[in-house]
């Protein structure tokens, strides 16, 4: 048997494969090991576990970092377009069908841009502010469940992992900001820094709320917990439950303000501090930045796919021959396309305003959004909750009169109004 | 051909993960010295953070990934951003310019060093005898392969057998927090 006809063998194999779409991508890595093995009794050597294990990890980590780069891609002319409509205008349509080949041309043009470095700026920092930007962006999608059995790290502490390197952002805004030593960056810094931090909470919170009702951190086992329906086709994703809206809706707001996204853009706020911590970038180094902003968002938006809208679970029984990977991804443009839309009709928060909203309300609301859960679980006795009215009545209440008491109370435009104080603008 | 690639792969490929642990243990140690020897006090700052992260790494290298994530989520998310913003906060110059009583106490660098040579083994000898004197240090032999699902039984024992002491952490971190508010307060009065 030589080269060839095992080539051959192995592409007949893989065309084969296109029956189901299911398990497509999974049977493709099986196949990868054993036309490694073949290839290794070929030559006459037996192929060791470490060499497979290397080589099947090095496939894995380029194919998601593929998917991920020509989501960002799709996504940054989407955007544009979806904008562009929204304020009545074309958008991008030179480049390429339908403008569909924009990031091609704006990457060539980030690439061929000079690389300005100010003198005053700390060289070192500044230009490692970029990687620390985007290396633990670029991991944050290795432990999210794209398909059934399609997770390239399996994690039982998946969700920890993926804000303990998100927490990696934080790091490498500071240092892009202090190290341009320029003013305006270093405040621009201070500012995200202190958006970050405080949405973090009610993130993190809303994220736990689920991990407490599953029983487990893995984000493989969530999207596990979400599967089946009740009432016979409703599915029985988080998102349908009281405690689980409010959490989703919590988690949404936080992802959008992780990720910088508008209404909570201000560390880019161009009209205030130019361009924040990003003044003193340019050419690549900017692409990276918006690069990291982007896979990020992604990111975010693929956990909150796992956490409360079934992951990659069909929404209903007769559409279940959709592969799952096909569901994951549907959900995560949805999501990230509303986010365009949020971006299209929202002004930029104010600083205190954002602040007030992160402290006064998001924090208590997420803090009620885990006792909501608890009433759930134990009014319904666990995962007999579904079908319990006592548990849909006990969280519903919970939620709603929190919310109304929150809105009215503790988060109104008098207390806001009051308490303002311009301390540098005197 | 055949026989490099038989070579290669007659190495002990196995021992391998056993001593990549040599990378982010040489690196922390790097980067613990580069902190200490740095001019640039933002500089030994981004250097503990790198090691911070090694020794995240050499949790998850051991297999304790709740550690090595929590380590990563609490010291670099946390406290490395709480000793930036102390060292932003208070520039050098008004530290030294200020009349603090404890400016005036200058010791002699042979002194510093004495110190700081004291601590460090005082620390060290501490952690020996947490060692010794630990019930796994007695029956030696340890399981070959940790426990699956290590995160729900760190939980159930943080909620019984060290309630006590998490209680008291939350107090003097409530009571860390109000005291920082306080000094906010009173430095905004001003």
């Amino acid at each position: 048997m030589n080269f060839f006809a095992l080539l051959k063998d192995f592409l007949l194999q893989f065309l084969g494969l296109f029956k189901n779409l299911e398990t497509l991508p999974v049977e493709c890595m099986r196949l990868l090991r054993e036309f490694l093995t073949k290839l290794g009794e070929l030559c006459g050597i037996t192929m060791p576990q470490w060499a497979l294990d290397t080589v099947s990890a090095l496939v894995l980590i380029v194919a998601i970092l593929v998917t991920f780069l020509v989501l960002f891609a799709l996504m940054s002319v989407f955007e544009r377009k979806l904008l562009a409509r929204a304020q009545n205008r074309y958008g991008p349509n030179r480049v390429g069908p339908f403008g569909l080949f924009q990031p091609v041309a704006d990457g060539i043009k980030m690439l061929t841009k000079e690389d300005l470095v100010p003198r005053a700026a700390d060289k070192v920092v500044h230009y490692l502010a970029p990687i620390v930007m985007v290396a633990p962006a670029l991991m944050l999608p290795v432990f999210l469940p794209f398909g059934r059995g399609m997770v390239a790290v399996d994690l039982s502490v998946g969700i920890l992992a993926f804000f303990a390197l998100g927490a990696g952002t934080e790091l490498a805004v500071f240092m892009a900001g202090w190290a341009s030593n320029n003013k305006y960056s270093i405040l621009g810094a201070m500012r995200a820094i202190a958006q970050m931090i405080s949405y973090e909470l009610p993130l993190v919170t809303s994220a736990l709320v689920v991990a407490l009702v599953a029983g487990t951190l893995s984000p493989t086992g969530i999207a596990e917990a979400q599967s089946g329906y009740f009432c016979g086709f409703l599915p029985k994703w988080f998102v349908c439950t009281p405690w689980g809206f409010a959490a989703c809706v919590l988690f949404y707001i936080g992802a959008l303000s992780e990720s910088n996204r508008c209404p909570f853009d201000l560390p880019e706020g161009e009209s205030e501090i130019i361009a924040g911590h990003l003044t003193e970038y340019s050419g690549f180094k900017y692409a990276i930045f918006f690069m990291a902003e982007y896979v990020g968002m992604f990111a975010v938006n693929g956990l909150l796919v796992t956490l409360f809208l079934g992951g990659y679970n069909a929404p209903f029984p007769f559409l279940e021959w959709v592969p799952t990977w096909c569901w994951f991804f549907i959900k995560l443009w949805a999501v990230a396309l509303s986010m365009v839309w949020v971006r299209t009709t929202l002004p930029r928060f104010r600083i205190d305003q954002m602040m007030q909203f992160a402290w006064k309300f998001l924090l208590p609301m997420s803090f009620v959004t885990l006792l909501a859960a608890a009433a759930w679980y134990y009014a319904g006795q666990g995962p007999k909750a579904w079908m319990s009215p006592a548990a849909w009545s006990a969280s519903a209440l919970i939620v709603l009169l929190s919310y109304l008491l929150l809105g009215t109370f503790c988060f109104t435009r008098r207390h806001s109004a009051t308490n303002r104080r311009y301390l540098f603008s005197e | 051909m055949h026989a490099l690639f038989q070579k290669i792969a007659a190495l002990p490929w196995d021992q391998l993960p056993q001593w990549l642990f040599l990378i982010p243990g040489l690196l922390m140690l790097l980067a613990a010295f580069a902190a200490v020897c740095l001019r640039n006090l933002i500089h030994s700052a981004l250097c503990v953070v790198l090691s911070f992260i090694c020794l995240g790494v050499l949790f998850m290298a051991l297999g304790a990934e709740f550690v090595g994530f929590v380590q990563l989520l609490v010291y670099v998310g946390a406290v490395a951003m709480l000793i930036l913003f102390a060292i932003l906060l208070t520039p050098a110059s008004e530290v030294q310019a200020s009349n603090n009583p404890l400016s005036n106490f200058r010791l002699s660098s042979a002194l510093h060093a004495a110190a700081g040579a004291a601590v460090s083994f005082l620390v060290l000898a501490g952690l020996l005898a947490a060692i010794a004197f630990s019930p796994r240090a007695a029956n030696a032999e340890l399981p070959a392969q940790p426990a699956a699902a290590p995160v729900a039984l760190i939980g159930e024992n943080l909620l019984t057998y060290t309630l006590l002491p998490l209680l008291g952490i939350a107090v003097l971190l409530t009571a860390a927090l109000v005291g920082a508010a306080l000094i906010a307060k009173e430095d905004s009065k001003s």
